[in-house]
């Protein structure tokens, strides 16, 4: 014969947690109706940046694939020349496609860049329904065009020479941030 | 016998156009060309070792065993050089020579080209001093009027031809295989040894190279006996030689005394460090040696003596500097002109002049630190003994030695920011009296 | 690199000298350098300016070790100097001797640091490039810095710059900035190539690199001073950017461009190569290669290259694509249909395409009228080929041209025609070899070679031959080489005269062609008298011998060459044609062979890209290039040079399987269909140990031509290919192409003042069959004797001027 407890108090009780938490601020997230940011430093989509005036920081120069744990990166370089000059210097990235279907977003791609034109934004929504469209290519991950910036091939506007650029001793441009 | 000048080779600067043929004759010159000419070219060999004459070009190599080393079976021709590349900082004896003088080298030549049985001789001149080598010039072309030169010189059936070979400005040429490859046409860089000049030096040939003092002293020998050259100087430095005092003296020139002379004397006979000054630190053989101070008045200037104090003979060029001389800003100027004349085809020459300049430059202006001073060391340690020729090693000597006297100098650079001496003072245009 | 000759392993113990490095005993021959007796026990000293094949020249002192030498009590005393101070010496100079004793960076600190000094002064003006740097990856200065540098840079001042790049050729890129200074390069150009177009220049931190502007680095050889430099210095237009050196996959292979069979690295990145390297191999290229061994394969990806099969089609009489059994079938009932074939190839085959081309026309088709030779021919050379070089295995090698004293060279400019061969007879004529060519001028490799020219106008090359035996100053005799151009077949005699000479002198004899397939089609019986192997056609013996392996017979008569097979088919006596690889205008009379592939009822063409013959073929179909198949090069020494497929991804069929297709559609199995297998079948065969045709004794034509002068007005037309031309094989290599020699006109001083133009001025040349503008030079020719190059800057002797070697021209002051 059950007690009087067991018969009409333990009942209860198995829903106090219930109960409880009624009460309470919900931890639920409303993703994707409600986004919350990511933590600042968070590992997401990567980024090729761009100097002030709209050239291409990238060099070609595949030390990202290179360090790549998951070859996901694949960089060809090419010359820029007088008359198409997508980057300071000699050399820029003419192919540059990062396939995040094997990317881990580990970022030691971003160690690599002695550029510092590869880095990661804080984008994690990286899903598509076919594979081919997850193979990132240098036009999805290049920087927006900043106000200042122009749209390469152009001329090195800010200084002389690339040593101008690596060294920061370039003109100010017209909208000085960092991309 | 090492307290008086001994003019042999300076004897006759001061008389009436002596760079003439006929002012030299009248000394008694082209006496021992013929008193040469009677002797077996073995024996003039013999009486040149017999001498202790040893090269006045900066190493002291004993003469006559260098011209033992020619292998006279070898069917090539031989060749004679005579090294007048004189561009060593502070360096000023042989371009004297040859302009108050040129006969007393052409003679030496002669001699000594017909003791190595050498047929061609060849005079390298540095470029700059076009006067002295239109006196050469003119003087080799009297020689031959004169019948020294030529075909069957004075009927003994030797011939010589001698040629004045003017160099294209290169400190680096008075290197022996640099001034080979220099004469041969080419860029003017230190050979590979072995094989030595001697056995395959010019055109791949048997080649003899000494310096203008070293062959101009030659016909003294012939004239007067390997014992009377020998009475002079000291027991491993014997003979006498020129000594090239410039800087802070009173009466700078060339001051030809026996081996074994002090600085002291010297200054004694040059009238001291100009008026109302002390000294500070001096070269002994030019800028390629280390520094000496006030301390090694009394070494003897001999091959032994200037190396058991630390430094080298070199070519007896004593630059002299008074106090009111920046030793760094010294020093940066002799590495400015290391790193300008170094060929570039050893890396640590060619990169260490050039890092060296830099950091010398840092330190004058007083950016430096205590730590630099050991990091400059270091360098100089990494090119010291480690260059293809001795132009490196050169080049770290005044460095090396200065740190090693003056530490608190270039240390007083980095406290007051800067170089605490007045420049100007150290001029000698300077106000007489003018302290630091 | 190449240390240990066959030479070094031979010594006798008394040529030995033992010395002690780094505690470890060692001997070595005598006269071997310290940091090579290093090598041998596994330290590697570092070192930039030391290559085993230049010349010492101690200048980048990054191999200093610390050494003692045994003193006169026989105690090891330390080299020193300056006083007080151990010297290290340079161990890329020093020779090493008996007793002396060797502490290396491993064990001595003054070493290892002397090394870390002169480490630290390579880069104080060494730019921080290596992202961008070609070498980055494989960089000795990058990897050397690792081991035998100091970790931290203490150089805060400010480096030496210089503009980026600057072209010292069309090909070859100078950054002045990373150069070390080592003079490899220039040391090359001098030593090896003889190109001396580079010097240093300027002095101390300025110096570097240069070129006189008015003579750029056009040398055939420049891309090996790219390889050879020990930092990204010198980079290649070709390969610059194009990838880094964990992109790519190697693979060791044998360069197709000549008879020299070239070991080369092969370069590809995703299925596509995009450079190529010398390999290492002392017996035969060392480890030098020519610029279009190097630089030529892009042709293999050009947009008109053939990537499917393609048949005529019936209705529209246009080609169109197939699948390969359709084409296999519409081939094979054509072939059946046009009754008798005859199968032309060019010289570019391997050896088991040409067998199986051989085998092909033999068994599937049942001629004998095949023929590789592509160019001028004559029976006579198809006597000489049987009797002196088919299957005759390894001959003359080129190591041999180094153990002999004298060269005879006729018919053969072995600068252009074989550049692996002129490097080796160089590098022997450096070292006392003397180097007679039967030419008519001085050309610029054979003064390279400091030979001797014996001038012979165009023909007369068989009394030259001839005149020889009796010439007291070549005395040609066994100690003798005499080295055969395929350009003697157009010249009634000399073969025979140089089969006669080498009978008569002892002397040695081998065949140079030009092509790299040439001595394997020989070799594979691609000629209407020869079956594999060197066997006879018409002996019954060899016939037997070869049917054991085939399982069945093969005609006895000896069928038509290449001229003959032409006329036949012009003639309508052969239907059938099947032609693999072959340039109408290559052969002597490219108006009859397009005429041919036009009589022709039906045209099978194998070929990589569209041509003249595919457009007129009735079933086209694409084949594997070099670097898409496996196979074997036969060098003009007769050794064979098997290499692998480098592209594995690639699926292009090579000729053999492609002709075994068509062979199992007419019922008539090859008996292979891969490379292993008529690897196989060829080993199995083996070579013809019976009676060998007889050395053609044909008389020379001199008999019959009155020596060096002119027939009438004209001139006698001397040519030969230049290395670098208008080739097909390097289309799309434009800045090799560049670095080509100029078309120019020679004829004597005499000729040219009878001209009335300068050198220089354009003139232009008629033969038979049109005529060429083109400027004019001075050479050391006999007078009445034109050269002109056979391909150069789009004018083709052949196509252009319907002339050949030999033949009479007119030249005119002036443009046409």
């Amino acid at each position: 014969m059950p007690t009087l407890k067991e018969q009409f108090w333990d009942p209860v009780a198995g829903f106090g947690v219930t109960f409880r938490t009624m009460f309470k601020k919900v931890v639920t997230e409303q993703y994707p109706f409600e986004k919350k940011p990511t933590a600042p430093r968070f590992h997401g989509r990567h980024q090729l940046n761009r100097w002030p005036d709209g050239l291409e920081k990238c060099i070609g120069c595949e030390l990202c694939a290179w360090a790549c744990p998951a070859d996901a990166i694949y960089v060809e370089g090419a010359s820029n020349t007088e008359d198409e000059r997508y980057s300071p210097g000699e050399r820029y990235g003419r192919v540059y496609q990062i396939n995040y279907l094997r990317c881990i977003l580990c970022g030691l791609c971003i160690e690599a860049c002695p550029t510092r034109a590869l880095t990661m934004t804080n984008e994690y929504e990286l899903a598509d329904d076919n594979r081919a469209d997850l193979i990132y290519e240098k036009q999805d991950l290049l920087a927006p065009l900043l106000p200042g910036m122009e749209q390469p091939p152009h001329a090195m506007l800010l200084g002389d020479d690339e040593g101008d650029y690596y060294r920061g001793s370039f003109r100010p441009a017209k909208n000085e941030s960092e991309a | 016998m090492t307290d008086t000048l001994t003019p042999v080779l300076s004897d006759n600067w001061d008389a009436e156009r002596s760079w003439t043929l006929d002012s030299y004759a009248d000394g008694g010159g082209y006496d021992a060309l013929k008193t040469a000419l009677g002797m077996e070219p073995g024996a003039l060999i013999d009486l040149v070792k017999d001498s202790g004459l040893r090269g006045r070009g900066g190493a002291g190599f004993p003469t006559g065993m260098k011209w033992g080393f020619i292998p006279q079976d070898n069917p090539n021709p031989k060749y004679l050089v005579v090294n007048a590349d004189e561009s060593e900082p502070g360096t000023c004896k042989d371009i004297p020579l040859m302009m108050a003088s040129p006969h007393t080298l052409v003679e030496g030549v002669i001699i000594s080209a017909y003791a190595i049985r050498a047929n061609h001789a060849f005079i390298y001149v540095r470029g700059e001093v076009l006067h002295v080598i239109r006196r050469l010039q003119r003087a080799v072309q009297e020689a031959y009027l004169a019948g020294h030169l030529g075909k069957d010189i004075h009927g003994s059936g030797y011939d010589l031809e001698l040629v004045v070979h003017a160099g294209a400005g290169a400190y680096i040429c008075g290197e022996e295989t640099a001034l080979l490859d220099s004469l041969e046409g080419r860029r003017g860089q230190p050979r590979l040894r072995p094989p030595f000049p001697a056995v395959a030096g010019l055109y791949a040939s048997p080649t003899v190279i000494n310096n203008v003092e070293s062959i101009a002293s030659v016909p003294s020998i012939v004239r007067n006996g390997a014992s009377w050259f020998g009475s002079m100087g000291t027991e491993k430095s014997k003979g006498m030689t020129l000594y090239s005092l410039s800087g802070h003296v009173t009466r700078p020139g060339q001051y030809e005394a026996p081996l074994g002379i002090t600085l002291r004397q010297l200054l004694d006979l040059a009238g001291g460090v100009r008026e109302g000054h002390e000294l500070k630190f001096w070269t002994p053989g030019g800028s390629s040696t280390p520094i000496l101070t006030a301390e090694h008045l009394d070494v003897p200037l001999d091959y032994e003596g200037v190396g058991a104090a630390g430094s080298m003979l070199g070519t007896k060029a004593l630059q002299v500097f008074d106090e009111t001389t920046c030793v760094v800003r010294a020093v940066l100027r002799w590495t400015e002109f290391y790193k300008h004349e170094s060929c570039g085809k050893c890396t640590p020459c060619r990169e260490g002049t050039w890092w060296l300049v830099q950091t010398l430059a840092r330190l004058e202006k007083g950016q430096g630190t205590e730590a630099d001073l050991e990091t400059l060391l270091d360098q100089c340690d990494n090119i010291l003994g480690r260059s293809f020729c001795a132009l490196g090693d050169g080049a770290t000597s005044p460095i090396t030695s200065s740190i090693q006297y003056f530490r608190d100098e270039y240390v007083a650079h980095f406290e007051h920011g800067g170089c605490p001496f007045d420049p100007a003072k150290s001029t000698l245009f300077a106000p007489a009296g003018a302290h630091a | 690199m190449t240390v240990t000759s066959k030479e070094g392993q031979e010594v006798a113990k008394a040529d030995l000298v033992t010395l002690t490095i780094d505690g470890v005993e060692v001997s070595v021959p005598k006269g071997t350098l310290v940091i090579r007796a290093a090598e041998q026990i596994g330290v590697q000293i570092p070192r930039f300016c030391d290559h085993p094949l230049l010349a010492p020249v101690g200048a980048c002192r990054q191999c200093l070790v610390e050494v003692a030498l045994p003193g006169p009590d026989g105690e090891p005393r330390t080299m020193m100097g300056p006083p007080g101070r151990v010297k290290p010496q340079a161990s890329c100079t020093l020779t090493a001797s008996e007793g002396m004793v060797v502490n290396t960076q491993i064990s001595s600190p003054i070493a290892d640091k002397a090394q870390q000094g002169v480490m630290e002064a390579l880069l104080i003006n060494h730019p921080l490039d290596c992202p961008v740097c070609d070498k980055g990856g494989e960089c000795p200065l990058q990897n050397q810095a690792m081991s035998n540098g100091r970790g931290e840079t203490r150089f805060v001042e400010t480096k030496r710059t210089f503009p980026k790049p600057i072209n010292i050729s069309a090909q070859v890129l100078l950054d002045r900035e990373r150069c070390v200074l080592c003079a490899r390069c220039t040391r090359f150009s001098e030593q090896i190539a003889g190109d001396p177009f580079i010097a240093l220049i300027e002095r101390g931190a300025l110096q570097q690199v240069g070129i006189y502007e008015k003579e750029p680095f056009e040398s055939y050889f420049s891309g090996n001073t790219i390889q050879i430099c020990p930092v990204g210095a010198l980079t290649s237009a070709a390969y610059r950017f194009r990838a880094r050196p964990f992109d790519l996959v190697s693979t060791p292979s044998v360069a197709e461009h000549d008879a020299c069979g070239s070991a080369i690295r092969v370069d590809h990145r995703r299925g596509k190569v995009v450079r190529r390297l010398s390999g290492e191999d002392p017996a035969v290229n060392e480890e030098w290669i020519t610029d279009k061994d190097r630089f030529g394969f892009t042709y293999a990806r050009q947009d008109d290259r053939l990537t499917h099969p393609m048949v005529r089609d019936e209705e529209t009489g246009e080609l169109r694509t197939a699948s390969w059994p359709e084409a296999f079938v519409v081939a094979a009932r054509g072939l059946q249909a046009a009754g008798a074939t005859g199968v032309l190839t060019g010289g570019r085959l391997t050896l088991e395409d040409a067998y199986a081309y051989s085998k092909f026309a033999r068994v599937a088709l049942g001629t004998n009228d095949v023929d590789f030779r592509a160019r001028a021919h004559s029976a006579e050379e198809e006597a000489f080929l049987a009797s002196t070089v088919a299957g005759t295995g390894l001959g003359v090698t080129f190591e041999d041209l180094e153990k002999v004293g004298t060269v005879v060279l006729a018919g053969l400019e072995p600068e252009d025609e074989a550049g692996t061969l002129f490097l080796r007879l160089r590098k022997a004529a450096r070292k006392g070899l003397k180097v007679v060519s039967i030419a008519p001028f001085t050309s610029r490799g054979l003064a390279k070679m400091h030979g001797t020219l014996i001038r012979t106008a165009p023909g007369d090359e068989a009394a030259a031959l001839e005149a020889l035996a009796h010439d007291g100053e070549v005395a040609l005799d066994a100690g003798g080489i005499l080295l055969i151009g395929e350009r003697l077949a157009a010249v009634p005699g000399a073969l025979s005269a140089a089969a006669a000479l080498a009978g008569t002198t002892g002397a040695r004899l081998a065949w140079v062609p030009r092509r790299a397939g040439d001595r394997g089609a020989v070799d594979a019986g691609l000629l209407p008298s020869l079956l594999p192997g060197g066997r006879p056609v018409d002996d019954a013996a060899a016939r037997v011998d070869l049917g054991t392996v085939w399982g069945t017979t093969v005609g006895h008569e000896p069928g038509r060459d290449a001229a003959g097979i032409v006329a036949a088919a012009i003639a309508g006596e052969i239907g059938g044609l099947v032609v693999g690889g072959v340039d109408p205008d290559d052969t002597a009379d490219p108006a009859a062979t397009r005429a041919a592939i036009g009589a022709a009822s039906f045209v099978v063409s194998l070929e990589l890209r569209a041509t003249d013959v595919t457009q007129a073929a009735d079933v086209v179909l694409p084949v594997a290039a070099a670097a898409e198949k496996a196979g074997t090069f036969v060098t003009w020494e007769g050794r064979q040079r098997p290499f692998g497929k480098v592209l594995v991804e690639s699926h292009a069929l090579p000729d053999l399987r492609v002709l075994a297709g068509i062979a199992d559609e007419l019922g008539t199995p090859l008996g292979f269909k891969t490379v292993e297998a008529a690897r196989a079948e060829l080993s199995e065969l083996g070579g013809w140990d019976g009676d060998r045709v007889a050395a053609p004794t044909v008389s020379t034509g001199s008999t019959t031509r009155e020596s060096s002068t002119t027939d009438g007005d004209g001139l006698r037309l001397a040519t030969w290919k230049q290395m670098i031309d208008d080739a097909s094989m390097l289309d799309g290599d434009d800045y090799l192409r560049a670095t080509g020699r100029a078309a120019v006109a020679l004829v004597s001083a005499g000729t040219l003042a009878g001209l009335g133009v300068e050198a220089g001025a354009n003139v232009t040349v008629t033969g038979p069959g049109g005529s060429a503008t083109l400027p004019v030079g001075v050479a050391d020719l006999a007078d009445g004797v034109v050269w002109l190059p056979a391909g150069s800057d789009g004018i083709n002797v052949n196509r252009d001027l319907g002339a050949t070697a030999g033949a009479t021209v007119s030249v005119e002051g002036g443009a046409a």
